[in-house]
C-alpha cells in the first residue's frame, strides 16, 4: 500500500512536470503582445521595449521557462503582470471561495445522487426510475449557464427569495452567505447530479443481481439490511471514482457558473487573466487546477482501496 | 400421505416465468417429500428446473415467477401462504441454503464473521459479541482451524474450500431443520470436493437434518443421498432410493444419463461412451406429452399422443414413463447408438514415434507482480530495515517442465486448479511467452520466434477453450467465425470457403444451416462443436483442449468427447486434454500428466498411472473422485489436507510433502525427488519409489 502511494505521487509530480511545459508554451502562443497589453493601445516602441527589458520578455524560451519553473520550486508564483501584485495571495483568495463553492456543490451531489441512484435501482423499470432518470437526463444535457439563468430569473427575479448575483465574505452574517450560495450550488448541482445518480443506480443494480445478496436474502435479513449493508456498500466502489472525475468537471463548470452569478472565484479570475494576457496568473492558476485535480483522483484511489479489503488486505491466510 | 415424519413436503407444484417469449412453465407437477434425518438428491441438467424449486421453498423467487399450482408443506403450513414477513422469519432460520460458487455468495467487503454472525443477530437477537462468538464455535465445527482469525478475515483471503466451509457454517448457524444445498461441490476442485462431501456426509448423520442435495452430478448424490429425485425439463421423470435407482435406472432418460458418464473402472475406458442424442428442450415450446420422446430411443407413438403420468413400480419407485414396468430391463446400449461413421474400436495400445510432434523441455513461467518500482521495493525489502514492504513479487507458474506430446497422441493434464495447467498450455502454443525453456515444433525450436515467423505453427497448433459463451464473438455468425482463421491464413478463397464450412461443421456434426446462425441462437453444446469447428478450420496438428467440456451438461458431454475421440482419429490429431475430471481424462487419454504446483510429478500410460496409482498425489486425486461404479473405493478413502493455494510456498524438498499422506520423512522435506523413468516411460517424481528399492 505504501509503495503504491508513493508510486501515485510520483506520478502526480510527473504530471506536473508535464503540465506545466504546456502550460508555459500555450502561454506563449497566445495572440498578442503582452508589453503592448500592459500599456495600452497607444504604446510607443521605446516604451515597449522598455518594458519587454524589465521582464526580460526577450530572452530564449528556455531560459524563461527555466526561471518561471525554478522560482515555482522555491513557492515564488511570480507577480501579475496587469495588476503588478503577488499572484499568490490573489490565487489564494479566490481559490478560498472557489473552493467554498466546489465542496458544497460536491457534497450536495454525492448525497442527492447517490440517494436517487438507489431509489432507481430499488424501484428498478417503475415509475419512479424512470422520472429520477428522465430529470437527470435533463440536468446533464442542459448547459449550465441555462440553469443558472433560470434560477435567477425564476428564484431570484420572481420570488425574490434570493439574492441574483455577486458574493458576500462570511463576516456579513452567516445567512447572507448562504444565500449568496444557494444558487451556483444548485445550478453546478444540477449538471452533475446526473452521473452520479446514473453511475450509482446501475452499480447497485449489478449488486442487487450478485450472489451474494442472494444469499444476505436467503438469510433472511431484513431488506434494508440487504440493500445497506450488502448492496449499497459496494455499489458506492464505482461512485467514488465517478465522484473524482466529477471534480474535474466542478472546474469546468466553475468558470462558467461564477461568471453567471458574478461570483469572484478562481473561474473568474482566470477569465480575466486570459482576456489581459496576464501570463504569470494564468499559468498559476491553470497548474494549481491541475495540481487539484491529480489529487482528487489519488484521493479518491485511497479512499477505493480503503473501502474495498481486497486491495487493502493480501491473499490467502487459510 | 402425511408421514410425520416429513419435514418438507412439495406436493404438485407447477410454476412458470413471464418472459418475453410468453410464459415458460418451469415446473410442472413436482413433489417430493425429505424426511427427519434424510438426505434427498435432486438431479438435472441445466434448464430442468432444479434451483428453481430451491428458490420456491425458500420464497426467493423474482416477481417474474408464479406458483400455478401445488404446496409446499413445512411444519404444517404452507409455505406459500405464509406472509413475506413470515417467510422471512424462516429463511436462514428454519430452512436454510447453501449456494453453488462459495466465492460469489461471500460479500467481499464484510469480514468472514460479520457474515456468519448475522442469521443469529436478526432471527436469534443475539447481541453482535455472543453471535461472534457462536461464529467462532460453528466455523470450529465445521473444520476450520484458527476460527478466532477467520472471523477477521475477508473472503478474499481464504480459498474455496474454506469459503464453503464457511457458507455451510452460515447455514448452519440458527440450527435449521432442512438445509438446501444448491451444487455445492460444483465450483470446487476434486480433492476439496471430496473434503467438503466428507463434513456434509458427518454433518446430515450426526445433526437431524432434512437435506435437499441439488446437483448435476449423480456420482456425488449417490455417495450422499438416500433417495433421488430425477428431474428434467421441469418434470419429474423418475424418483426413488439412489441404490435402486442408479444400479437399475426405469425411465429411459435415466438410463441415458448414466451410460453417458465416463467411467473410472478399468473395463469401461476402452468403450465408446453413448451420450443421448440431441439436446436439452426449448423450454418455451415443449414436446407434447413426455417432455424427453424427442431424445428418447424407445418411443413410439403413444409417448407423444397420451399424457404421462408418475406411475408407481414394484420396488416402489415412481416413473413417468408408461413403457417402465412393462421394458423395465431394456438397456440403453443395446440400440444401434451414433457411432456415426467410425466404427467402434477398442483404444489402440499407443506407439509414441521417436519424435514428438510438440516439445516443452525444461520449461518455466514466472509472473512477476508488476512494474520496476515494485522490483525496487522487491530488493529494497531484503534490507532488514525495510522488511515490512516485504511481498512475494515472482510466482512460479510453471517451473521447469519436460513434456512431448507425439502426432496422433491424447495427454491428459491433471491437477487441481492453481497447480499450472492453463500457463503450460498457453506457453506451449505460445499465447504467452515463457520466461525459460524451450518448446520444439515438429522439432524446430519456436520459443523465440518472433511472432511473424510463426504463421505455420499458428496454424498447426490450436486452442479450445472452456467456455463457449466468451470464446465465441457474439456478433459474427458461426460461418464467419468458422472462416476467420481460413481467411487469415489464407487457405481457401470465395465459393471453397463456404464449402469449407459445411465440410468443417458436418464434421462436429451440425447442420450446414448453422452457418448462418449467431452464437446466442445456439445451445452450449453446440457452441463448444463451433470451438472445435473453429480450431478445426486450420487443419491443425495439436490442439489443446483446455477444460474444453467441464461447462457442459452430462448428457452433452458424451457427445463432445466421442467427437473429439473420432476425429482425433480420421485425422491423426495430438491433444493436449486438461481437464479436473480424472474419468473423462481416463476416458481419453493415452498417457496421463499429473501437475502439482508446478511440476509434472507423475507421467505416463494411463493404465500404468492410475492402476494403481503410485504417486500419493495420484493416489489422492484418484481416491478423491465421487466413484459411480465402484463402492469399494469408498473404504479406502485418502484425503488431502489443506487447499493448494493456502499452502506456504516449500522452498526445499518435495513440493508436495507438507499434505502428503506418506511421506517417509526428513528425506521428504529437504531432498527434490528426482525424476525416475521407467522402461515403459513411466516418469515419477517420489522418495518412496527409491525407498522401496
Amino acid at each position: 500500500m505504501l509503495v503504491y502511494i508513493l508510486k501515485r505521487i510520483v506520478y502526480i509530480f510527473c504530471i506536473l512536470a508535464v503540465m506545466s511545459v504546456l502550460i508555459f508554451a500555450i502561454t506563449q502562443a497566445l495572440p498578442g503582445n503582452v508589453a503592448r497589453m500592459i500599456l495600452g493601445e497607444f504604446a510607443t516602441v521605446d516604451q515597449i521595449q522598455a518594458i519587454e527589458e524589465k521582464l526580460r520578455l526577450n530572452d530564449p524560451l528556455p531560459l524563461q521557462y527555466w526561471r518561471w519553473v525554478s522560482a515555482l520550486l522555491t513557492g515564488d508564483l511570480g507577480d501579475s503582470l496587469v495588476m503588478e501584485r503577488p499572484v499568490a495571495p490573489l490565487i489564494s483568495l479566490s481559490l478560498q471561495r472557489s473552493a467554498i463553492l466546489a465542496f458544497m456543490s460536491l457534497f450536495c451531489v454525492a448525497s442527492i445522487g447517490i440517494t436517487l441512484g438507489v431509489i432507481a435501482a430499488v424501484k428498478h423499470n417503475r415509475a419512479p426510475d424512470y422520472g429520477i432518470s428522465f430529470f437527470s437526463y435533463l440536468g446533464i444535457s442542459v448547459p449550465e449557464f441555462f440553469w443558472g439563468i433560470l434560477i435567477i430569473l425564476f428564484f431570484a427575479r420572481y420570488l425574490g427569495w434570493i439574492p441574483a448575483t455577486g458574493y458576500v465574505p462570511l463576516s456579513e452574517g452567516f445567512g447572507t452567505w448562504l444565500s449568496h450560495l444557494i444558487a451556483p450550488v444548485a445550478t453546478l448541482t444540477l449538471t452533475l447530479l446526473a452521473n452520479i445518480s446514473r453511475m450509482t443506480r446501475s452499480s447497485m443494480l449489478e449488486e442487487l443481481g450478485t450472489n451474494y445478496v442472494t444469499a444476505a436474502r436467503a438469510k433472511g435479513l431484513p431488506e434494508r439490511v440487504v440493500l445497506f449493508r450488502h448492496a449499497l456498500r459496494n455499489a458506492l466502489l464505482p461512485t467514488i471514482t465517478v465522484l473524482a472525475v466529477g471534480v474535474g468537471w466542478l472546474f469546468g463548470g466553475i468558470v462558467v457558473v461564477e461568471t453567471v452569478f458574478a461570483y469572484p472565484g478562481m473561474g473568474r479570475m482566470l477569465l480575466f487573466a486570459i482576456e489581459h494576457r496576464d501570463l504569470p496568473l494564468i499559468q498559476a492558476g491553470i497548474l494549481i487546477i491541475t495540481a487539484i485535480y491529480s489529487l482528487s483522483n489519488l484521493s479518491a484511489d485511497l479512499l477505493y482501496a480503503y473501502l474495498n479489503p481486497r486491495i487493502r488486505y493480501g491473499r490467502t491466510i487459510a | 400421505m402425511t408421514d410425520p415424519n416429513n419435514i418438507l413436503e412439495v406436493n404438485q407444484l407447477s410454476l412458470a416465468y413471464d418472459t418475453s417469449y410468453g410464459s415458460l412453465v418451469a415446473l410442472d407437477d413436482v413433489s417430493f417429500e425429505i424426511k427427519k434425518g434424510e438426505c434427498l438428491g435432486l438431479a438435472g441438467e441445466s434448464g430442468s428446473g432444479k434451483s428453481t424449486v430451491a428458490r420456491a421453498i425458500l420464497g426467493l423467487l423474482g416477481p417474474e415467477a408464479t406458483i400455478k399450482k401445488g404446496s409446499l408443506m413445512y411444519a404444517g403450513a404452507d409455505l406459500r401462504e405464509l406472509s413475506p414477513e413470515e417467510q422471512r422469519s424462516i429463511r436462514g432460520n428454519k430452512i436454510s441454503i447453501v449456494f453453488q460458487d462459495p466465492f460469489t455468495a461471500l460479500n467481499p467487503s464484510l469480514t468472514i464473521g460479520a457474515q456468519v454472525a448475522e442469521p443469529l443477530i436478526f432471527h436469534k437477537g443475539m447481541s453482535k459479541s455472543e453471535a461472534l462468538e457462536k461464529a467462532v464455535d460453528l466455523l470450529a465445527s465445521v473444520g476450520i482451524n484458527r476460527p478466532r482469525e477467520i472471523i477477521k478475515a475477508y473472503p478474499h483471503q481464504l480459498s474455496g474450500g474454506m469459503q464453503q466451509r464457511v457458507l455451510i457454517a452460515t447455514a448452519l448457524s440458527c440450527d435449521p431443520d432442512i438445509l438446501i444445498l444448491d451444487e455445492p461441490t460444483t465450483a470446487l476442485d476434486v480433492t476439496i470436493e471430496a473434503q467438503i462431501l466428507d463434513l456434509l456426509d458427518e454433518l446430515c448423520r450426526t445433526r437431524q437434518l432434512g437435506v435437499l442435495f441439488v446437483s448435476h452430478n449423480l456420482a456425488v448424490i449417490n455417495r450422499l443421498c438416500e433417495r433421488v429425485c430425477i428431474l428434467y425439463a421441469g418434470r419429474v421423470l423418475e424418483y426413488g432410493k439412489s441404490s435402486e435407482v442408479f444400479s437399475q435406472p426405469r425411465h429411459p432418460y435415466t438410463k441415458g444419463l448414466i451410460a453417458s458418464l465416463a467411467s473410472l473402472g478399468s473395463e469401461a475406458t476402452n468403450n465408446r461412451l453413448t451420450p443421448i442424442p440431441g439436446g436439452l428442450p426449448d423450454m418455451t415450446a415443449l414436446p407434447a406429452n413426455c417432455v424427453f420422446q424427442p431424445r428418447c430411443p424407445f418411443k413410439e407413438s403413444k409417448c407423444a399422443s397420451e399424457i404421462q403420468h408418475l406411475a408407481t413400480m414394484d420396488d416402489g419407485r415412481t416413473v413417468r414413463c408408461w413403457k417402465a414396468q412393462k421394458e423395465a430391463n431394456l438397456r440403453w446400449t443395446d440400440l444401434p447408438s451414433d457411432h456415426g461413421d467410425v466404427p467402434q474400436k477398442q483404444k489402440a495400445s499407443f506407439q509414441p514415434s521417436e519424435k514428438g510432434f510438440i516439445e516443452a523441455s525444461n520449461l518455466t513461467k514466472t509472473f512477476s507482480s508488476e512494474g520496476i518500482l515494485s522490483e525496487l521495493v522487491a530488493k529494497l525489502s531484503k534490507l532488514h530495515v525495510f522488511r515490512d514492504l516485504q511481498r512475494s513479487p515472482h510466482v512460479k507458474a510453471v517451473d521447469g517442465i519436460s513434456l512431448a506430446i507425439a502426432p496422433g497422441e491424447v495427454i491428459g493434464l491433471v491437477g487441481e486448479s492453481g497447480c499450472g495447467k492453463s500457463t503450460l498450455a498457453r506457453c506451449m502454443v505460445r499465447l504467452i511467452e515463457t520466461t525459460s525453456g524451450e518448446i520444439f515444433a515438429e522439432g524446430k525450436e519456436i520459443s523465440r520466434e518472433p511472432e511473424r515467423k510463426l504463421k505455420h505453427f499458428r496454424q498447426s497448433a490450436q486452442i479450445i477453450f472452456q467456455n463457449p459463451d466468451s470464446s465465441l464473438n457474439p456478433r459474427k455468425t458461426v460461418g464467419q467465425i468458422i472462416k476467420r482463421p481460413m481467411v487469415l491464413f489464407g487457405l481457401s478463397h470465395n465459393a471453397e470457403l463456404d464449402r469449407r464450412v459445411s465440410e468443417l461443421l458436418e464434421m462436429v456434426r451440425l447442420p450446414p444451416a448453422y452457418a448462418e446462425r449467431y452464437p446466442h441462437q445456439l445451445s452450449g453444446g453446440e457452441k463448444q462443436r463451433v470451438g472445435i469447428a473453429r480450431a478445426l478450420a486450420t487443419s491443425p496438428k495439436f490442439i489443446v483442449c483446455d477444460e474444453a467440456i467441464s461447462a457442459l451438461d452430462v448428457s452433452v458431454q458424451a457427445a463432445i468427447i466421442n467427437l473429439l475421440q473420432d476425429l482425433k482419429e480420421k485425422l491423426n490429431l495430438s491433444y493436449l486434454f486438461i481437464s479436473h475430471d480424472l474419468s473423462v481424462v481416463a476416458h481419453l487419454s493415452n498417457r496421463i500428466a499429473v501437475m502439482y504446483r508446478g511440476i509434472i510429478c507423475e507421467e505416463g500410460v494411463v493404465e500404468e498411472v492410475l492402476r494403481p496409482p503410485f504417486h500419493p498425489y495420484t493416489e489422492a486425486l484418484l481416491s478423491a473422485v465421487p466413484r459411480f461404479d465402484d463402492k469399494t473405493a469408498e473404504t479406502t478413502r485418502i484425503r488431502l489436507k489443506g487447499d493448494v493455494l493456502a499452502m506456504a510456498e516449500t522452498s526445499r524438498g518435495c513440493r508436495f510433502h507438507p499434505r502428503c499422506p506418506r511421506k517417509i520423512g526428513k528425506i521428504c522435506e529437504e531432498i527434490t525427488p528426482p525424476v525416475v523413468e521407467s522402461a515403459s516411460g513411466h516418469r515419477i517424481a517420489c522418495h518412496l519409489l527409491t525407498d522401496e528399492k
